[in-house]
This record gives structure tokens, C-alpha cells and sequence, in this order.
């Protein structure tokens, strides 16, 4: 009886989709599970002005994105728009997996306001790529309930490596099992090159001659070995094995939010990550988010610190962000773009920016009142003052996860040396070694 | 085995081929697959990058990288440990005790620790993730309710004998499968040849280790061939559990072939790596089968 | 059947030892799905109530358990009647290297899935079955080598006397296997369909990679999201949604124990 309704059933939504007009085709969206918000009403909204269009949604978690998106590219079922990491914007585009934007740019009476810089990124032999969703800045967080604990001054102010070191070891004294939380691992993917490495490695080199960065970007070449380098990995060694500052299997846990709510209940006493905690701490997409104030009375920042020796910088930063980009397969381009303009409509894209407390990328936005209002983003917007951006061109992926291998090889407890070492013979084996120097 | 010449097996000879043409059909992809997976094995195809469009056939380079870079060994030997002490000495040893004890039990006693471990079998292995890890962090179930009572301070054992949590996880995992096939095969030795070796003397341990253990040698040899090679190429739990962590210690050989070739993006060397796993239980196999061949 | 001996109350003791020991994980899993106002700690539950079941059952996450159970009812059946139909004729008839070919399946499976997910997804994309029925393809692919093996010795174990009385007697083809076959390999084949069920049912890589939105995924991938996200973790609702997960596979494993137990004993190899 069931079986007989089932397949009437079948068979008139099959010649009632047979009888249907023919619409524009279905359009797809593949994002993380973190900018739901922002996506997601700007599917409404375009559905809404654009009856008989329908949207799938494909919100997939951010553990493993990375991976879902490159096989769905590699393999050409990527669906018309995807969410990608900024940094790997160049990488596909050199694939020959994204549309080229800058013609249909062109006709949007918006993209005056896109901020050069944050473009460059998202571009590829000069031409863009993908839209900027957001950028973000890099800080030190810190739970105030354990500064309290263990005396240490609120507001934080350390001015060297030193002083975070000491405040760490006070922590630890206090009774915090992880007094300092540096990303690291290969769990942790890209929050351990860009949140841990990257930020530590920028005040620990001299900024002339990029010897404070993994690629000399005048000669176009990777840096296979350099003091900077040694001495952040030092100082992962010193934090996870030498002194036992952190605990290396929190980089590893099932579930970051099962970390971030350690950091809220006090576990983790120093945590190293970005301007997006101010919201996801709690819940990215703004749900249930205490106010502002509650979260200052938990949580406070302060910037990193270089290592303090001369010629280096005083405090890091270091800025990415993700992108939206259009599919090359996507069979429908001008009405992927149209989605695509939808989502990054002013008033979707401003309700977005200043509810999640993410940082502009647009011009129109970073001075709309709403944004400048917001006590936040005004210090943060402070930060992106001085910033710098990773080193996007093809094949840093691979050099992320080398730089990802080298410090879970630091936490399994490897010589500095050794783990040089294999960084380095890994980086000639990617690029061939004369595209590697080595910096004394 | 049945006579060629049986009416019956002539008549149905038609049929009987026309049944295994779907098995057939899918044996066939399954070969073009690993096909494809030694293929790609000696390129270095990529994920992304111009690898993934222009790769090149670099003949055993893949291989070779096995041996001279970091990574392939002390996976191998993060995995040889593993296999060994969770399903060769745990699973097997467990499972066998258990049947062994419970041989003449019926009723509900027997139903309990039955179900007990058909739990930790059933459970789907992100389940079971997730509650080890709520049983071994320092605010988990053996803190709270076994340590701390007795007075020790809390101590998170995950992070820092991950890979001896992963080895009791698994062995709380899979168990019920060499239980279960233990239990049958001791089901079906013949009574009177236990009855007679207690006739002659023999002790329980003497009837167990030399009549027992002798008959079942089969069973055993099944046994340990089957669970080596899914304990060898276990993946979920683990990588669900630790991520192969901290750092490299928990990383089997499927993690780092996962990480080689979704992370990193390097798919050729992670084929590389899938083959040389085949090879290596391959030999292993070889080696149980051997045993079971033998006269008894 | 007469108990071999008497047991010993120690061995009765260690026995409800293990038992407890086994189940006693689970003590989190059940208390923080009870209680509707968990904090995700293991602690007595403060309040008792089946909210966050419901929740488990509503939504997309009723969706996903409705997937998971196509899948994995599409996937064990699809293999039982593919095996089952190659693994009959293979052990009746006596063909040459048939040993070899099932033990060399068994060798090719040792490739870890994670090895072919990228050529299956492609053939699955050229097919277009990018999607739960790819998966129960690509499972039953997966399962063929176990599920052949176990089969044939299943049914080397099951006298062929019976099938040729009935041939004698002037019964055909379909009559012999529907009446005489399939009733007596009923253990064999609740043994591989168990395995394929609760396989399918775990299985998580492929139905990832495959599944296109969030409303095609099976439970087993729902879960993993839920654990992935970065938004406020609701320890009741996971907790309830995993057990509500885990409770068909331990359901299904009741209704076919008196099949699994005498199953087991005949698909043991034989050398």
C-alpha cells in the first residue's frame, strides 16, 4: 500500500517537473559552516528579488573544508560558488579552477570600495579572482580570570617573547594545566602557520631582506633555513617541551569548540588567535553571544610582541581572511555573479561585518557609523595599521604544511636542527633548490 | 567439494553464470580502482597546483621518498605497535578469553557481557571518539570517578599517552568480533575429546594450551588474518580520537597517507604510500595462510 | 547443550567486571543526553528529560537518520544479493584458481578507502551517482571480497545432497534456490548482512565526499559536522543524537543474534 502511494507519488513529481517552464538552473553555493550567516541571508535575499531561483546550500564544517573544496575543484563538481581561504585563491586559479571576475566587475557599481590590498590577495597574474569576505588580525588572548589567579597585570601589556614566557610559567604555577596555547600540529592546519608560526617568526628576524618571512619576495625565492626560523621554532620548543607551557594534544582535539570553551572556563590561560574570537569564541554567527561588556569581563587582548631583540618589530601581525569565487565549470556565470553581488550587497554585507564583529574590507563599510561605532573593531582596525599578508602565490600550501609538519615534529619532541633540516630538504624537493635559499 | 558430473550442477550451470555477472561487473571496477591507485602511484599527481595538470611520470620516486624522507617509517612503526598490542595481544587474547570463560554460561549473565561488548563494537567509531575522550581528558571519567576520589590530582591521559588510550579504545572496539568467532569455534570441539583429555589427567591449563589451542588452530589463524588487516588500515577512530597526534604519535599509516594526500595535496605519494600498506599486510597474509595450511 | 563446568563466583565477579568496564564510557554519553540542562561535564544529571532527543530526531538531523537508514538497508541488501548470487555458483562449481582469485579480492581490499576515494569519486561523477546510491555502489564494491569469502564458505558448509534430491525430483532452477538455498544459508547471509549494515551505517569518508548538501548527508557525517563547528557546542543534543545513532546498529544486531551465532561458526575458513 505504501509502495504503491510512494511510486504514484514519484510519478507525478516527475511530469510535474516535466511540465515545469523552463527556469534558469538551480544555483549551488559551497561555504564553511562559520559565515552561514552571511551567506545564507544573501541566498534569501537573492531568492527573494529573484522568484523561481532557487539556491542549494552545501554548509559544510570547517574541520576538513580544505579538503572537501580541493577535491570537488580537482575533480570539477565544484558547485557554482565556492568560500575559499584567501591564501589559496592563486593556488586554484593557477589550476584553473576559478572564473576570472574583472569583467563582470566591472558592471558593479560596488567593487569601487574593495581595498586594494585585500584584492591583490585574492587575485592571480593581476586578475581577481574572488571577492573578500572579511580580514582579520592576529592577537594574543587572554583569560582575565587566571591573570587574577596568578597576579599578573590586566590590562597585559608584554613587550618581548620574555614576558609572555614569564607570564606563562605564572600561570602554570597557578595551577593552569595549558598556560599558553600556540597553535601547532597538523590538526590544526593553517591556524598553525598563520596564528602560531607566522605571528612568532615576524618579530623574531630583522624585517630587511624579508628574513622574518618564509619567502624573500623580491628574488621569488623560499627560505629554507633562517635565524628567524630556528628561534621560533625554539620557542615552540620551549612552550611544549622544554618548559611544558602548553599541551600539545589541545591542538588535536575533536572539536575546537570544545577548545575555545577551555579558554572560556579558565583551562587555557593564554590563547594565540585572531579578531574573529571576539564573536566565535561564543558562536560565530552571533547566536546567543553574551554582550560586549559580559565578553570583556571574561576575555581581553593584547598584540604580540616580537622577541625583543634589536631591529625587529615590537609587536606582529600578520592578516588573512576568506573569499568567494566563482566555479571556471560554473555552467551559469552571470547569474553565479548575480548571486554572487547578492551576498556582498551593502546592507547584507554591513549587517554581517558589524554583528560578527569581523574587520571591513570595503571602504563604504569601514566608515559606515554602525562600524566605527563598535568598540572592537575600532582597536582592531588599529592593528591592521601595521599588518603584512602571507605569501600567496602557488605552491604556499605546500610550504604551510611543511611549516604544520615542522611543529608537530617540534611536539614529538625533535632537535631544532633536525626539524630545520627536513623543512628545508622538503622545500627543495617541492621547488628544486634554486628556488630555496638559506638566510645566515 | 561437488561432482562436475552432477546433474543437477550441469543443469544450473547457466543460471549459476548469469548470477555472478554483477559481482563480476563490480569485481572489475574494484580492480580498475586499485589500477588507478598503482598507476598514480608512480606520478606526481597533486591536488592542486600545475601538478594537478600537468603531473609527469616519475617512475619509483615516490617509493624511494618512502625510505629517505621523514614520515612513511615511524608511521609504519606507529602502526606495527598498534596492530600488535590492540588487536594481536588485546583483541584476540580478550576475545578468546572471554569465550573460553564463558563456554558452558547461558542465560542472562552471558547475554550481559555479550551486549557489553557488541556496544563498543556497534558504536560508530566518531561516537566512540568522542566518548574516550570524554572517559581519558583530565575532567573525564576515569578523573572524576576513579582517580580523584582516591585522592590523585587530575591527569589527562589522552594527551599524554595518546597512543595507549587509542590502543584500549580499540581494543574496547573490536573485541566482539574475536569473541564471537572464538566462541563458535570452541562451540564446535567435540565434547569427548576434552572429556578424555580430563580423563587422562590433563589440568584446565594443559586441556586449554594443548588440545584446544591445537583444534582451533584454523580459527585462530582466520582470526588474526582478518583483524591484522583491518586493525592495519584503521582510520576513523583514530583520526577522529587524535588526529594522529599530538604531534606524530598517534599517526598510523591511513593518517598519513590521508594527510599525504588530502592535506599536503601530494596524490601520487599518497598512492604510493596505499600500495606499499597492500604490500606489507600482503606479506602478512601470506604468512597466516601459511599456518593455516599446515597439517595439524 | 550441558554446561561445561560449574562457574566459580571470582569468575562470575571478573565477568560482571568486564562488563561494567565495557559499558561504563558510556556513562557520559547517557547521562549528558538525559539531561536537558547539560553543561557537557560528566555529573548526576540535574534534570531528567527527553528534550534533547527530540531535537536529535527533528530537523535535518531526522532527515540525515532517514538517509542513513536507506543507506545502509540499500547497501547490506545490494551486497548480500550480489555476493550471495557469485559466491553460490562459486562454491558449487568447481572452477579453476577460484581460491586464488577470492584470496587475491581479500588482498586488493587491503587498500585503505581513503586510497581510491579519489578515482571512485570520479567514475561516481561520469555515472552521475554523486550521491547515496554512488555510495551504496561504492560500498558494495567495497564489500564484495569479505562478503564472497565468507559466503563461499558458507555454503561449502551446507550439503549439496539436498539440492540434487530435489533436482531428481524434478524440481528447477528458481524452486531449488528459493525453497532449499536460501532457508538454510539464512545464518551465513545474516552474518553479511549485518556487516554490511553496520559498515554502511559507520561509513563516513565516502558519503563526505559524495553527499552534495547538508540534507543528503547520513547521520554518521551529521555528526561529524556537529562536532566541527565553531558555534556554541550542544553537548545534550550530540549526546542524544549519538546514541540515537548508535541504537539501530545495536537493534538490529538483537533481532539477528540467534542467526549471527550459528552464522559464525560455519563461515569460518577451512584452509
Amino acid at each position: 500500500m505504501l509502495k504503491r502511494n510512494l511510486l504514484a507519488a514519484a510519478a507525478a513529481v516527475a511530469i510535474l517537473a516535466g511540465m515545469a517552464p523552463a527556469l534558469a538552473a538551480d544555483l549551488s553555493i559551497e561555504y564553511n559552516d562559520s559565515f552561514a550567516a552571511l551567506v545564507e541571508n544573501g541566498v534569501k535575499n537573492f531568492e527573494a528579488a529573484n522568484p523561481g531561483q532557487k539556491v542549494n546550500l552545501v554548509k559544510l564544517p570547517g574541520d576538513g573544508y580544505q579538503d572537501r573544496v580541493a577535491l570537488d575543484l580537482s575533480s570539477g563538481s565544484a558547485p557554482d560558488l565556492i568560500m575559499v581561504d584567501s591564501f589559496l585563491v592563486a593556488e586554484y586559479a593557477g589550476s584553473n579552477y576559478l572564473l576570472p571576475l574583472d569583467d563582470m566587475l566591472k558592471g558593479w557599481d560596488q567593487f569601487q570600495y574593495y581595498s586594494k590590498g585585500l584584492l591583490d590577495v585574492a587575485s592571480y597574474n593581476g586578475k581577481v579572482y574572488a571577492l573578500p569576505t572579511d580580514t582579520d588580525v592576529r592577537m594574543l588572548w587572554y583569560n582575565r580570570a587566571d591573570f587574577a589567579k596568578a597576579g599578573l597585570p590586566d590590562p597585559w601589556t608584554p613587550k618581548t617573547w620574555d614576558d609572555v614566557l614569564a607570564a606563562a610559567q605564572k600561570l602554570k604555577d597557578a595551577g593552569v594545566t595549558d598556560a599558553w596555547l600556540i597553535p601547532a600540529g597538523t590538526k590544526a592546519e593553517e591556524a598553525a602557520t598563520m596564528q602560531g608560526f607566522y605571528m612568532a617568526m615576524l618579530g623574531a628576524g630583522s624585517p630587511t631582506g624579508d628574513a622574518n618571512r618564509l619567502r624573500v619576495r623580491a628574488d621569488d625565492k623560499w627560505i629554507g633555513d633562517s635565524p628567524a626560523i630556528r628561534k621560533t621554532l625554539q620557542l615552540y620548543h620551549e612552550v611544549y617541551v622544554d618548559k611544558k607551557l602548553g599541551v600539545g594534544s589541545d591542538n588535536y582535539t575533536l572539536d575546537f569548540a570544545a577548545t575555545n570553551k577551555a579558554f572560556l572556563d579558565g583551562k587555557i590561560g593564554i590563547m594565540a588567535s585572531g579578531s574573529w574570537e571576539n564573536s566565535c569564541l561564543w558562536d560565530c554567527n552571533g547566536v546567543n553571544v553574551p554582550s560586549q561588556a559580559d565578553r570583556d569581563k571574561i576575555v581581553a587582548w593584547t598584540p604580540w610582541p616580537g622577541n625583543g631583540e634589536p631591529g625587529n618589530k615590537t609587536t606582529t601581525n600578520i592578516s588573512g581572511g576568506w573569499t568567494i569565487a566563482i566555479s571556471a565549470k560554473a555552467p551559469d556565470p552571470a547569474n553565479s555573479f548575480k548571486l554572487l553581488t547578492a551576498i556582498f550587497d551593502k546592507k547584507n554585507f554591513l549587517d554581517w561585518t558589524v554583528s560578527g564583529h569581523r574587520m571591513a574590507v570595503r571602504t563604504d563599510i569601514a566608515t559606515d557609523p554602525a562600524y566605527t561605532a563598535d568598540p572592537f573593531l575600532a582597536k582592531a582596525t588599529e592593528l591592521a595599521k601595521d599588518t603584512t599578508g602571507r605569501d600567496t602565490v602557488p605552491g604556499y600550501a605546500k610550504v604551510s604544511a611543511l611549516v604544520q609538519q615542522a611543529t608537530a615534529d617540534i611536539l614529538d619532541g625533535k632537535s631544532v636542527d633536525d626539524v630545520v633540516k627536513e623543512y628545508h630538504d622538503g622545500l627543495v624537493d617541492e621547488f628544486g633548490a634554486d628556488k630555496v635559499v638559506t638566510i645566515q | 567439494m561437488a561432482s562436475q558430473t552432477s546433474p543437477w550442477l550441469r543443469s544450473a550451470r547457466g543460471p549459476m553464470f548469469v548470477a555472478m555477472l554483477p559481482a563480476i561487473v563490480l569485481i572489475v571496477a574494484l580492480i580498475y580502482f586499485t589500477g588507478w591507485a598503482v598507476t598514480y602511484s608512480f606520478t606526481n599527481l597533486e591536488l592542486t597546483g600545475p601538478n594537478s595538470l600537468n603531473w609527469k611520470w616519475i617512475g619509483v620516486d615516490n617509493y624511494v621518498r618512502l625510505f629517505t624522507r621523514q614520515g612513511f617509517l615511524s608511521s609504519l612503526w606507529v602502526t606495527v605497535i598498534f596492530t600488535f598490542f590492540s588487536a594481536i595481544v588485546g583483541q584476540s587474547v580478550f576475545g578468546f578469553v572471554l569465550a573460553a570463560a564463558m563456554r558452558g554460561l547461558r542465560g542472562w549473565g552471558r547475554t550481559c557481557v555479550e551486549v557489553a561488548l557488541m556496544l563498543g563494537w556497534l558504536l560508530p567509531d566518531i561516537v566512540a571518539a568522542f566518548l574516550w575522550q570524554a572517559t581519558t581528558t583530565d575532567i573525564g571519567f576515569v578523573n572524576t570517578l576513579i582517580l580523584q576520589p582516591l585522592g590523585f590530582p587530575p591527569y589527562d591521559f589522552l594527551a599524554n599517552y595518546a597512543l595507549v588510550v587509542v590502543i584500549v579504545a580499540n581494543i574496547w572496539k573490536g573485541t566482539a568480533w574475536s569473541y564471537l568467532l572464538f566462541s563458535a569455534a570452541l562451540d564446535s570441539i567435540s565434547r569427548e575429546i576434552l572429556e578424555a583429555a580430563k580423563v587422562d589427567g590433563a589440568t584446565g591449563l594443559q586441556r586449554t594450551w594443548l588440545v584446544t589451542l591445537p583444534i582451533i588452530r584454523p580459527h585462530i589463524a582466520t582470526n588474526m588474518l582478518f583483524i591484522t588487516i583491518w586493525t592495519f588500515t584503521y582510520f576513523a577512530l583514530i583520526y577522529a580520537l587524535t588526529g594522529g597526534g599530538p604531534g606524530s604519535s598517534t599517526e598510523v599509516l591511513s593518517i598519513f597517507m590521508y594527510h599525504q594526500s588530502f592535506g599536503v595535496g601530494k596524490l601520487g605519494y599518497g598512492a604510493a604510500i596505499s600500495i606499499a600498506m597492500v604490500l606489507i599486510v600482503g606479506v602478512l597474509s601470506v604468512f597466516y595462510l601459511r599456518q593455516l595450511k599446515e597439517p595439524k | 547443550m550441558e554446561s561445561y563446568g560449574r562457574t566459580s563466583p571470582l569468575m562470575a565477579l571478573a565477568l560482571a567486571f568486564v562488563a561494567v568496564i565495557w559499558v561504563s564510557p558510556f556513562a557520559w554519553l547517557v547521562t549528558t543526553a538525559i539531561d536537558p540542562k547539560t553543561t557537557g561535564v560528566l555529573e548526576i544529571p540535574r534534570a531528567i528529560g527527553i528534550d534533547n532527543f527530540v531535537s536529535a530526531l527533528s530537523g535535518t538531523a531526522g532527515l540525515q537518520f532517514v538517509n542513513s537508514v536507506w543507506l545502509s538497508v540499500g547497501t547490506a541488501t545490494l551486497t548480500v544479493i550480489v555476493a550471495g548470487a557469485a559466491a553460490y555458483p562459486l562454491s558449487r562449481l568447481n572452477l579453476p584458481g577460484r581460491n586464488l582469485l577470492l584470496w587475491g579480492l581479500v588482498l586488493l581490499r587491503l587498500l585503505p578507502s581513503a586510497g581510491i576515494i579519489v578515482p571512485l569519486y570520479f567514475s561516481a561523477l561520469s555515472l552521475h551517482v554523486l550521491n547515496n546510491v554512488g555510495v551504496m555502489l561504492a560500498l558494495t564494491v567495497l564489500n564484495l571480497p569479505f562478503a564472497l569469502l565468507l559466503l563461499k564458505n558458507f555454503f561449502d558448509s551446507v550439503p549439496i545432497e539436498l539440492e540434487e534430491a530435489a533436482y531428481v525430483e524434478g524440481a528447477n532452477v528458481w524452486q531449488i534456490v528459493t525453497q532449499i538455498v536460501m532457508p538454510l544459508s539464512r545464518s551465513g547471509v545474516a552474518v553479511v548482512w549485518f556487516f554490511s549494515f553496520t559498515s554502511a551505517w559507520n561509513e563516513f569518508l565516502l558519503p563526505l565526499i559524495f553527499a552534495r548538501t547538508d540534507t543528503a548527508f547520513p547521520m554518521s557525517v551529521g555528526l561529524f559536522a556537529a562536532f566541527g563547528q565553531h558555534g556554541a557546542v550542544d553537548y545534550g543534543f550530540l549526546a542524544a543524537y549519538s546514541l540515537v545513532y548508535a541504537a539501530p546498529a545495536v537493534i538490529v544486531y538483537f533481532l539477528l543474534r540467534r542467526n549471527l551465532n550459528t552464522g559464525f561458526a560455519g563461515v569460518g575458513v577451512k584452509g
